[in-house]
Order: C-alpha cells, then sequence, then structure tokens
C-alpha cells in the first residue's frame, strides 16, 4: 500500500564475501497490509539503472534464513512480519559503484482472495544513494 | 450500535512507525470509541503465537484506555501452496489457530476471509461451528462490495444458519455495499494511470446509472478508451462497488454481528462522499443492531491522514446514531 517506502535508503550496500563484491543488497518493506507467510510471495521483480536481473540472482533474506526464489515459493510455514523489513540480495560480481542509483522493485502477494495470476502488485521506482 | 475503529485504517502510520500499537489505542479512545479491531497478521507481534508477555501488554492496553476488542481478522490463504487448494482439513487449520488466538486476546467476534477455492463457504463454516463454539466465537464472514444482498451466494449462507439454527455464524456488513458513487481517489487513481479524465466521468455517471459493466466498457470503447479506461469500466473496476437498497438489510438484521464502517472520503460538511450512512443507519437503528460499528479508512494513503479521517467518520456516526444532536458543520440530520 506504501509503495514508494518498499525500499528505505538505509541497508542499500555492496554485499562483501572474503572480501570479494558478490553483489548488492536492500532492505525490502510488505507492501501489502499484513505479514504473510512466505509462499504468498508471487514474484520479485527488481531493476537497477536500467539491468533486469533474473529470479536465480536473487536471494530473500529473513531473520538468518536465506532463500532462492524457488525456496521462497515452497516455504509455506515461515512468516514474515508486518512491521519487519527482509533484506533482498541481488548477485552481480562487482556490486554497484557508490552513487546514485535508479532502483525499480515490484513485489506481487497472491493473497487467498484475489483471482489467480493477478495477485496484489507493489510498486516502487525511486533514485537510492549507495555508499559502500 | 456500538462505535469502534478498525485499526486497519492506520496500517501506513503504523507501518511506518509514525504510531506504534499503544497511540493507535490512545487514538481511538480520545474518540471516545469503544471497541478496537485488528488483523492477527498486521498488529499482533509474534503471529500467531505471541508470546504471554504480549498478550499481557495487549489486556493491559484495553483497561488502560477503556476500549475492549471488537473483531479480530484472520486470513485463510487458500493459495499457500503452490499448484493447489488447501483442503478442507488445512482451512479449517488456519481457522482453528487463529481462533485460539482470538479467544487468548479476548475477542468474541472473528471475521475470516476465505479465499477462492473450489471447497465452497458454506462447507468450511459448518464443519468450523463447533471450534467456535469451543473457543467462544462467532463467526462473521464479510459482506463486501460487489456482493448484493439478494443474491445466491447470501441465500447459500443464510440456509446454513436456518439450517443449523447457529449463533456462531453471521456476518460482518461492510458499508462499501452502499457505494451510490464512486470514490475520488480510484477515480484519481485511474487518472494518473492515464484513463481519460471525460471518460472517467462517463464510467461514474454510468455506475450511478447502473448501467453495468458490459454496456460501460461498450460505451467506453466507442469513445476511444485506452486500457485504463476500460479497466475502470469493468467489474474490476468502478463494479466493483455495490449500490444495495438499505431496506435489504432487514433480511439478515439478526445476524449482522459486525460493521466495517468503509469511507474513503469524510467531506468538509461531515458525509462519505460515495456512501450515504444518513440512508443506511437509520435502517440499522431500527432494526434493533447492536454490533460494533467499526470505522475503516480506507483512502489515500498519506501518513496522519487516517486519524483527522476517523474522527470526522466518528463525529458523523455519533449524530446518526442520536449521539450528538448537532453538528458543528453542514447539515444536520433532520431532526
Amino acid at each position: 500500500m506504501f509503495d514508494k517506502y518498499m525500499v528505505p535508503t538505509r541497508g542499500f550496500q555492496n554485499v562483501r564475501e572474503n572480501g570479494d563484491i558478490v553483489g548488492f543488497q536492500m532492505l525490502l518493506r510488505i507492501t501489502y497490509y499484513r505479514g504473510i507467510h512466505l509462499s504468498l510471495i508471487g514474484s520479485l521483480d527488481v531493476t537497477v539503472d536500467g539491468e533486469h536481473f533474473k529470479p536465480e540472482q536473487l536471494r530473500f533474506s529473513l531473520g538468518d534464513r536465506t532463500y532462492t526464489m524457488d525456496e521462497l515459493g515452497k516455504e509455506e510455514n515461515v512468516h514474515w512480519p508486518f512491521g519487519q523489513p527482509a533484506k533482498l540480495i541481488v548477485l552481480k560480481p562487482g556490486g554497484l559503484q557508490p552513487g546514485i542509483h535508479d532502483v525499480q522493485v515490484e513485489q506481487r502477494i497472491v493473497p487467498a482472495y484475489m483471482p489467480q495470476g493477478m495477485g496484489f502488485p507493489g510498486n516502487m521506482r525511486r533514485k537510492i544513494t549507495l555508499v559502500a | 450500535m456500538k462505535r469502534g475503529v478498525t485499526l486497519y485504517s492506520y496500517t501506513g502510520d503504523f507501518q511506518m512507525g509514525t504510531m506504534n500499537l499503544e497511540q493507535c489505542v490512545a487514538d481511538v479512545a480520545d474518540m471516545e470509541a469503544e471497541g478496537i479491531e485488528i488483523l492477527g497478521e498486521t498488529h499482533v507481534e509474534g503471529y500467531p503465537n505471541p508470546s504471554e508477555e504480549w498478550v499481557g501488554q495487549w489486556h493491559g492496553l484495553m483497561e488502560k484506555y477503556h476500549t475492549k476488542p471488537s473483531c479480530l481478522d484472520s486470513f485463510v490463504d487458500s493459495m499457500l501452496k503452490k499448484g493447489s487448494y488447501l483442503t478442507v482439513d488445512e482451512s479449517i487449520a488456519m481457522l482453528v489457530r487463529d481462533m485460539k488466538l482470538a479467544n487468548r486476546l479476548g475477542f468474541k467476534i472473528m471475521r475470516p476471509t476465505f479465499g477462492k477455492s473450489p471447497i465452497p463457504v458454506p462447507e468450511l463454516i459448518e464443519k468450523a461451528l463447533p471450534y467456535a463454539e469451543q473457543y467462544d466465537l462467532k463467526v462473521a464472514i464479510e459482506i463486501h462490495s460487489p456482493a448484493r444482498i439478494e443474491s445466491d451466494w447470501m441465500n447459500s449462507l443464510l440456509e446454513v444458519i436456518s439450517r443449523t439454527n447457529t449463533k456462531r455464524f453471521g456476518f460482518t456488513l461492510d458499508m462499501s455495499i452502499f457505494s451510490k458513487r464512486p470514490p475520488h481517489y480510484f477515480e484519481d487513481r485511474m487518472l494518473r494511470r492515464g484513463a481519460h479524465e471525460n471518460i472517467v466521468r462517463f464510467v461514474g455517471k454510468a455506475y450511478e446509472d447502473h448501467l453495468g459493466p458490459e454496456k460501460t466498457m461498450a460505451e467506453v470503447r466507442k469513445m476511444g478508451g485506452n486500457e485504463a479506461d476500460l479497466s475502470w469500466a469493468s467489474l474490476a473496476g468502478v463494479y466493483h462497488f455495490s449500490d444495495n437498497p438499505p431496506q435489504d438489510l432487514l433480511k439478515i438484521m439478526p445476524y449482522i454481528y459486525h460493521i466495517h464502517g468503509k469511507f474513503w472520503e469524510m467531506t468538509d460538511d461531515l458525509q462519505e462522499y460515495s456512501i450515504p450512512y444518513e440512508t443506511v443507519i437509520p435502517v440499522l437503528v431500527k432494526g434493533g443492531c447492536g454490533a460494533y460499528f467499526s470505522s475503516e479508512y480506507e483512502g489515500p494513503r498519506e501518513l496522519f491522514r487516517a486519524s483527522d479521517q476517523l474522527r470526522r467518520h466518528q463525529a458523523m456516526l455519533r449524530i446518526l446514531f442520536g449521539e450528538a444532536k448537532e453538528t458543528a458543520v453542514g447539515r444536520g440530520t433532520g431532526d
């Protein structure tokens, strides 16, 4: 519902593994009005500076667990609490350059009462500054 | 009827942290409203199994602000599993999970939303009745637009009540089913999506004249409507609202256990722009309805807006309930 606040400014940064930058990450708020079980996330779609990322390049992280998009679709028991931003990781060797980036995210929630295939989409596009 | 508020109204402020749970409850108490309605999955920390500490805090809030739990909103997510719908047993298990929660939090009424499923809702309701008894709850499913009171759907639910004679199943009446004209909020949204102003005006008039989606869409096509125009003219657009005659309420009056005072825009003369509250509430009052009237703001999602709009709505309710005889602005109720 508050699509424009889907990705907060804080938390947008490169991800390092053993000293190498393997991608970047951002925090993600639910754009629906309640928390949901993870399998109700129909899809996540990320485009940064015009580069669209495939589902295989995305990881969703909640608490101490990280999921591929396939795993996310099957996780029926874990609940994403309404007030808790999750972390969305995009695998991209080298990550992003420090500076201002054009970030577009769509999350599609598939609640019980919406016709199948339709879902409840949330869209955000805004410029976010990556420091490191 | 008793006045209340669903904290759904504050969803944006609650999510962004401009208001926490206590501030929402305090805001309702400040309007001298009593009933607090929440969504388990939005407002309950640790849903579906909050800690004893959290449950204690919840009851503490109700005591501190002299408010009462009115209704717990619950969702049976029938599409939880990819590729297959929930079975009857799985659906009931999901419902019972929230019944336990409702019982712990002191709710006497719950509103489940059942999803799209091959299992008919009356079947699920009937299977849920023993659990409603066990957890001392009334299950009140929502009559929400585009629903019609005079319909086969409604009759199939009333049949369960008459056949089982249950006192545990009834309805949450949503005021959206009395929409006389489309809300500005939705029209503005369609304009932003590229709909034409003249077509949006035409569609609004078509809705008011009960033209129906097929004819409206045909006309819009003739007018050269684009995708946004056609979407607004369809069943998923303006015809998602419905305009039931208030007198039809008499048919279901004894089974109305909760009311969603849905609203999008309280104008400066203390009226809802789309919903003629002044013609519906007298029918409920006369019918002896004793449910909580739970204000449900669903207008533009701007931070801090709900709180102001809710006060206008509650002021209108006080006048229409006869709690207050006069109004500072606009027209009175005619007495």
